[in-house]
């Protein structure tokens, strides 16, 4: 697949150093497999690996599908597998991932293109915990109050840029993809530990169905994956402590 | 074939204007569909750090809506529409408690109501906020909020066209649906455009990869108007370096906090920029300006505050001086003026983009920064009341669309504005539909629109999409960036003509395919464009985010002109006018004589 201005990829200038990207590639216009391809591509000091991903898209394969938008890591929407664990690829630096760089699909979603996975089950998981403010009674007339304590108590799972990462690195999520995942789980403790929230009752008892919390097998894995630094076994674990003593 | 949806009203763009807009016009009864280029809760909203501009008076119970009206009129050079800016200022409070009942996260004060902060230009702290992750917040807010109310919507979707019947009104909106390439069309009588702004037309941006100006484009296509199109903000602090992050933001939070300008000398150089219409306000010593922090009654607001425009050209200025830091850019110095604990605590975002992405560790060492294309003013020309544009069922809210803020946009007045008037528009939206007929839209017109789509696979010798999208943004980033001259403008329009009229060819299938995504958003880039550099040379003077070499100062009697785009007669390119800006009523007119 080549397109027509096509610049010689191997033009190395002084600065840079060439590193070699090991792309998972899947076309479902091609043919039903995905296959590796290797792209070599000159890069500098202080370059992301989403740098590196659009020199490819630019100058050889116009055709190479990834996901990205914001590119400082506040959308969430680069999440990838790099030398094998979920980062992504504009918080993460070439020079710290070797002169081969290998890079796949988050796990446990369908792949639709190359990079791009099916994000849907994804956010049917999210959905499904009832992520809003439930209340009852009326609305106030100004905003309701809430101490600087009580809204530390939630600050840390509201950090959540929905990028997957942690939900796709999850063993238990690989297998069996009821599970809700971590970011569900961590989207629910978001609002049950928000002193403002009235809905922590329901929201525990479809957490406590069988393909809720209790799959968690505590592997911090989703905690390693978060780009955000979010402590998700922790808040995982707790929600399983407002469960055994229903007390938030 | 494409697969054909029914609603009342479509919205194009799922960041703040439009989801508040879609959540809305549903609360009125309306069927709702939003339409967006990316994953819901990734649009450009995610990225606003700083806050939501809203006189609470949480803080500084002497706020109300004529002080915040005030500094939105003046910090936008008066060229504001005065009705928006009245209806923003008085409605935007409503906006963020609305807000904060619906769940959303803002740093408290220590009675437990919601914190505000300082920004340039606003007289009072008033920026509600969560730390600097405002944007991300207020765009999960409304993202909840619509899953609460089980609104429709179409992720990964692009529309590449309006639709419109005999009449002139709007019919519907036609796109693909990217991850197969299918075509798909809503037939609906009220479209909402909510598509946000233009900045990926420039090499340095602050802006994320949806800024094609496809709604701008998609409304002049319709036969809408633009208004105020030459002003264009570059952001003071964008990153410098290293060059892959180049552009990106540093928010405005950072000197709202304390941090101050610095030139390769160590010299606050703001305080030799401090234009005569902003003296009486600004402190003129650097103690003044450091008690100022502390207590704004009895003190005047440092200059590092003071509106972007005058902020990004001081950089600019000094840069050219020969006074810059060594990567082109000055510093932004808060690590000698707060605590570690206190950047951390307010900035954390900030300290670890810093950390991460140029290994500075901001509580030790300035950060290196520099002016990035970061928000158009200009937009489609709207109703202020309901956000309808020329065409019947159009609107537009946010970012495309113009007149709220002028000639230049005060920070924190954008997520104000994404709220009130995305709510607005929602209205009358809806309103719209319920008293016109069932929209409908022909074989043809989808036939037509199918074909123009498909057209890059079918061009063999034409030019890549990229290379011809990165000419471009060479092309407005050196000749129609923050200080423009008539030689270099004309030199760009030349550019945007030749690259109008090549052709682009793409290669591989319909699945995910990003060279042929991008083959469909340049005309509306070029389209843009071609509206901003022909507004720049336009206007003869030097207002807002709109500096002419030639002229660099305001002008009185282009104060009281706006100048409007539309597609010309055979459609090939842009017509001009000039219209006479809308007269300010006397009672508030008066708000200006006034000391508040």
């Amino acid at each position: 697949m080549t397109v027509t201005d096509e610049r010689p990829t191997v033009e190395v200038a002084e600065h840079q150093r060439l590193v070699t990207l090991k792309i998972r590639r899947y076309d479902p216009e091609v043919g039903p497999e995905a296959t590796w391809q290797e792209f070599q591509v000159p890069v500098e000091k202080g370059d992301r690996l989403l740098d590196a991903l659009h020199h490819v898209k630019w100058y050889i394969d116009g055709s190479l599908s990834f996901r990205r938008s914001c590119a400082h890591g506040v959308c969430g929407s680069d999440a990838m597998r790099i030398n094998g664990v979920n980062r992504l690829s504009c918080k993460v630096l070439v020079k710290d991932l070797g002169e081969v760089i290998t890079i796949e699909p988050i796990k446990g979603l369908t792949v639709l293109k190359d990079l791009i996975v099916d994000m849907d089950p994804f956010f049917e998981a999210f959905k499904s915990i009832k992520p809003f403010l439930i209340t009852n009674g009326n609305a106030p007339t100004r905003e309701r109050l809430q101490s600087a304590e009580d809204r530390a108590r939630f600050d840390d799972s509201t950090k959540c840029i929905m990028c997957a990462a942690c939900t796709t690195s999850c063993p238990v999520f690989w297998n069996d993809e009821a599970y809700f995942g971590p970011q569900a789980i961590v989207m629910a403790h978001r609002f049950i530990f928000d002193s403002r929230d009235e809905g922590a009752d329901e929201r525990l008892e479809i957490l406590n169905e069988k393909e809720g919390v209790w799959r968690c097998r505590t592997t911090f894995n989703c905690t390693d994956a978060c780009p955000r630094g979010i402590q998700v076994t922790k808040a995982i674990q707790e929600v399983k402590r407002a469960l055994i003593f229903r007390k938030v | 074939m494409t697969d054909l949806h029914n609603y009342d009203v479509v919205v194009v763009g799922a960041g703040g204007a439009g989801l508040r807009a879609a959540i809305e016009a549903h609360d009125q009864g309306a069927r709702v569909a939003v339409v967006c280029k990316s994953l819901l809760g990734k649009a450009h909203t995610v990225m606003a750090e700083g806050g939501i501009a809203a006189a609470m008076g949480n803080l500084y119970p002497e706020d109300n809506w004529r002080v915040h009206f005030r500094d939105t009129m003046r910090g936008g050079k008066m060229l504001n529409h005065w009705r928006m800016a009245q209806l923003h200022a008085q409605e935007a409070p409503d906006r963020v408690r609305e807000l904060e009942d619906w769940g959303a996260l803002f740093d408290r004060t220590k009675d437990g109501l919601i914190s505000q902060r300082d920004f340039g230009g606003h007289r009072f702290a008033r920026l509600a906020h969560v730390g600097d992750r405002t944007g991300l917040e207020l765009i999960r807010t409304l993202q909840q909020r619509a899953v609460a109310l089980g609104i429709d919507v179409y992720m990964e979707h692009t529309i590449t066209r309006l639709l419109t019947g005999p009449d002139g009104a709007i019919s519907g909106a036609f796109g693909y649906r990217r991850v197969d390439g299918e075509f798909v069309a809503w037939q609906a009588p009220s479209v909402i455009l909510a598509t946000g702004g233009i900045g990926k037309s420039y090499v340095v941006t602050s802006n994320s990869w949806e800024y094609t100006g496809d709604g701008h484009s998609l409304a002049l296509q319709a036969g809408a108007s633009l208004v105020n199109m030459e002003f264009v903000q570059f952001h003071p602090t964008g990153m410098v370096w290293p060059i892959s992050v180049k552009g990106i933001l540093i928010t405005e939070s950072v000197r709202g906090e304390g941090g101050v300008l610095k030139n390769s000398e160590g010299r606050r150089f703001m305080f030799d920029y401090i234009p005569e219409f902003f003296r009486a306000e600004t402190a003129d010593t650097e103690e003044e300006a450091d008690r100022w922090y502390d207590d704004h009654a009895n003190n005047r607001r440092p200059p590092e505050l003071l509106p972007r425009d005058e902020v990004a050209r001081a950089i600019n200025a000094e840069v050219k001086a020969g006074r810059g830091s060594p990567h082109g850019g000055v510093f932004l110095d808060i690590a000698s003026r707060r605590s570690a604990e206190d950047i951390k605590r307010r900035l954390p975002s900030m300290y670890h983009q810093f950390k991460e992405l140029a290994e500075v560790d901001i509580t030790v060492e300035a950060m290196e920064v520099g002016p990035t294309c970061h928000y158009v003013m200009g937009g489609v020309e709207v109703d202020p009341e309901s956000q309808a544009a020329l065409v019947p069922g159009l609107f537009a809210a946010g970012e495309v669309s113009g007149g709220m803020h002028g000639s230049n946009r005060l920070g924190g007045n954008s997520l104000s504005d994404l709220l009130v008037f995305g709510k607005r528009a929602g209205t009358a939206a809806a309103t719209h539909a319920k008293a016109s007929m069932a929209a409908s839209i022909t074989q043809e017109a989808l036939a037509d629109a199918e074909q123009a789509a498909l057209r890059p696979f079918e061009e063999k010798s034409g030019d890549n999409p990229y290379a011809v999208w990165h000419a471009l943004q060479a092309a407005m980033n050196e000749l129609v960036g923050i200080i423009r001259n008539a030689d270099e403008v004309e030199r760009a329009l030349a550019t945007i003509e030749e690259l109008k009229a090549k052709k682009l060819s793409v290669t591989g299938g319909r699945a995910y395919n990003p060279g042929w995504h991008l083959a469909l958003d340049l005309p509306n880039m070029l389209r843009v464009s071609e509206c901003i550099a022909k507004a720049a040379l336009e206007r003869q003077e030097s207002r807002g985010g709109h500096t002419r070499d030639e002229f660099p100062k305001p002008d009185a009697e282009w104060g009281k002109l706006n100048l409007i785009c539309t597609l010309n007669d055979d459609r090939s390119g842009i017509a001009l006018t000039r219209k006479p800006l809308p007269v300010m009523p006397p009672e508030l007119a008066e708000i200006f004589e006034e000391t508040l």
